[in-house]
């Protein structure tokens, strides 16, 4: 387990969130406590439809409960504009997709480069910035080449990069290894957990792989909207309060 | 200004599409600056005449009316006239017919006065003066037909049943070009007495005048038309202006028409382009929803989807005019009489790079819109 601060960076209360499909109301979290300290690598598990992606973007600023609080770098999400929260999540959220969402008419560089296109950079600065990035996902040889031209596991590198370029406050993965083959599922884990514990980045993974899991320096599971210490039983330890 | 490298890779992201909305766009845009190139053609020789203070006079019957010699005297002594001509059709056949040009009888001494713009060579001009089978005719018009002082122009008579047999003896230089061709009155008047038994001689066909200043123009043509009104000729005077409008109006709604097809074309090319457009946007959701959660603004995903379609729509815009200005020049060599002029008016070219800029933002409003406003967890729940 990494070694974490005492203050946590995300705080989320009585959570709830349901999805409105026709007439149907559904719950897909149900009073949900969560936080997760600066410098923890939280892994989310859970089976398909227990919430696990929702928690995850609701904490990332991507979607809005339907009723609790969620305070991220000790700002309140739910306060926030449309506008402030995309302001806000190009400031303090980096994102690693499953399929990595690279976009695939720019190069490796260019893909690095987007989320600095909304500072105040200038350019000299913004490629400084990029090839740290590349150079600490160990690609800073591959700045010129377009996604069709690199490997799953690459891709997801170069993902990484966009997604810590700007120095966020928080890493959200959502299945960052579910599109990969063993031995570049292994390289992308070993990158994040040197993420985490080189460079006290704070993760939270969402993975459906117990191996990938165990590299996290907390688990915790969801099950049908609530979290639960394992899958059978309610969660109780410091990072989980249900 | 960061962000347009993002924008033409876009617009390169699937070439053929892009490809096919540039040529439609192009295409239209063509025949649009060519069309609206040749109706703002027909009006420019007014918009030239103002400046010019020349009024026409005619009969107030139309062209087949008499306007007698004797009222071109009358009208030379008329305070403020500058100088006044006779300004007679004759509609001749040069060689094998195939290159059409106006042909006008006139008075050598005053119409370089008229048309005091036109630029004559001293010696040329008194050439014309002297020489009654004598005459002149506009560069470019000389240039077309092979031309040169000292040739034989025989002009075969299709109004008239005699042909004129004249002497080239000097070229002028107008502002714009006109491709035609000023002999002396008074030879196609011995013609008509010859053949005619003199029925038709001593007609002017239409007076032209320059006045001394634009501001007593409407009172001389009032003033005219007064005076004639119940003579047996009554006149029609007007400004060259409104005289230049009178063959705009002969062509009937064709204006209309033509603006008609042109608003039709361009809805049906604006939504061809929009369909490209949406259909571009829809295989970018989950790109776009990316780009938003790693925190792209709704308006700078609009700008981006409007900057692409913008671009787009003005490539083709710019090759359209460009193309659309060479089928002008095309064919205003090829049919001079129907493209009188050989300089398309700017705002053409102007309007059709506004126009293809408009198409281009009306066509991708809706698809960025939409990618404004999508969700991103929608966005990402496509492949999440």
């Amino acid at each position: 387990m990494s070694d974490t601060n005492d203050q946590p960076v995300v705080v989320v209360r009585e959570l709830h969130k349901e999805f409105h499909r026709d007439q149907l109301t559904i719950p897909v979290l149900i009073g949900t406590n969560l936080e997760v300290h600066a410098g923890e690598f939280l892994a989310l598990m859970g089976p398909s439809g227990s919430g696990k992606t929702t928690l995850l973007n609701l904490i990332a600023g991507l979607d809005r409960p339907t009723d609790g609080t969620i305070h991220v770098a000790g700002e309140d999400l739910g306060s926030m504009s449309e506008s402030a929260l995309a302001r806000w999540r190009s400031r303090h959220v980096g994102f690693i997709f499953q399929l990595y969402n690279l976009i695939p008419v720019l190069t490796a560089f260019e893909n690095v480069e987007l989320p600095l296109l909304l500072t105040h950079l200038n350019r000299r600065e913004r490629a400084d910035h990029v090839r740290t990035a590349l150079e600490v996902v160990g690609l800073a040889d591959r700045v010129d080449h377009y996604p069709r031209q690199l490997s799953g596991g690459q891709e997801q590198r170069v993902a990484i990069a966009r997604a810590i370029v700007n120095d966020p406050t928080l890493l959200v993965a959502d299945e960052p290894t579910g599109d990969l083959d063993a031995k570049s599922a292994r390289e992308i884990l070993d990158l994040l957990c040197r993420l985490n514990k080189d460079f006290g980045k704070t993760i939270i993974m969402v993975t459906h792989d117990p191996h990938a899991a165990e590299r996290a320096g907390t688990l915790v599971h969801l099950e049908k909207g609530v979290l639960v210490d394992s899958p059978a039983s309610p969660a109780t330890p410091q990072s989980v309060q249900a | 200004m960061k962000l347009l490298r993002y924008i033409f890779r876009n617009v390169m992201r699937n070439k053929l599409r892009s490809l096919l909305t540039v040529m439609a766009i192009w295409m239209c845009l063509m025949l649009m600056t060519f069309l609206y190139g040749y109706l703002a053609s027909m009006e420019a020789w007014g918009k030239e005449a103002d400046k010019y203070n020349r009024v026409v006079v005619m009969n107030k019957q139309g062209f087949d009316g008499l306007v007698p010699e004797k009222m071109l005297s009358e009208v030379r002594e008329i305070k403020g006239v500058v100088a006044a001509v006779p300004f007679s059709w004759f509609g001749g056949r040069y060689g094998d017919g195939s290159q059409f040009f106006a042909q006008f009888g006139t008075d050598p001494e005053q119409v370089f006065k008229v048309w005091a713009e036109y630029k004559i060579p001293a010696d040329q001009l008194e050439a014309f003066k002297n020489d009654r089978q004598a005459c002149v005719v506009d560069r470019e018009l000389a240039e077309r037909l092979g031309l040169k002082i000292g040739d034989r122009v025989r002009l075969q008579g299709t109004y008239y049943n005699f042909n004129l047999d004249l002497k080239l003896v000097g070229v002028y230089d107008p502002p714009e070009t006109t491709l035609s061709l000023f002999y002396n009155v008074k030879y196609l008047d011995e013609g008509l007495r010859a053949t005619a038994g003199g029925r038709g001689a001593g007609n002017c066909g239409t007076i032209f005048f320059k006045g001394a200043s634009a501001d007593i123009i409407p009172k001389l043509c009032s003033q005219i038309d007064q005076h004639y009104e119940s003579s047996e000729t009554p006149t029609n005077t007007q400004t060259e202006k409104a005289f230049s409008q009178m063959f705009v109006k002969m062509q009937g709604n064709i204006q209309n028409f033509i603006l008609f097809i042109a608003v039709f074309v361009t809805i049906s090319l604006t939504l061809v382009a929009a369909n490209g457009m949406a259909m571009s946007m829809r295989e970018r959701t989950t790109e776009i929803a990316v780009l938003k959660a790693i925190g792209f603004q709704s308006g700078r995903v609009l700008t981006l989807m409007l900057g692409e379609s913008v671009v787009i729509a003005s490539i083709g815009g710019v090759l359209g005019v460009g193309a659309g200005r060479g089928v002008y020049a095309l064919v205003h060599w090829a049919a001079p009489m129907i493209v009188q002029t050989s300089r398309m008016p700017w705002p053409v070219m102007a309007w059709g790079l506004v126009i293809s800029a408009a198409i281009g933002l009306a066509s991708g409003i809706v698809p960025a819109v939409l990618a404004a406003r999508l969700s991103v967890v929608d966005g990402l729940r496509r492949i999440v």
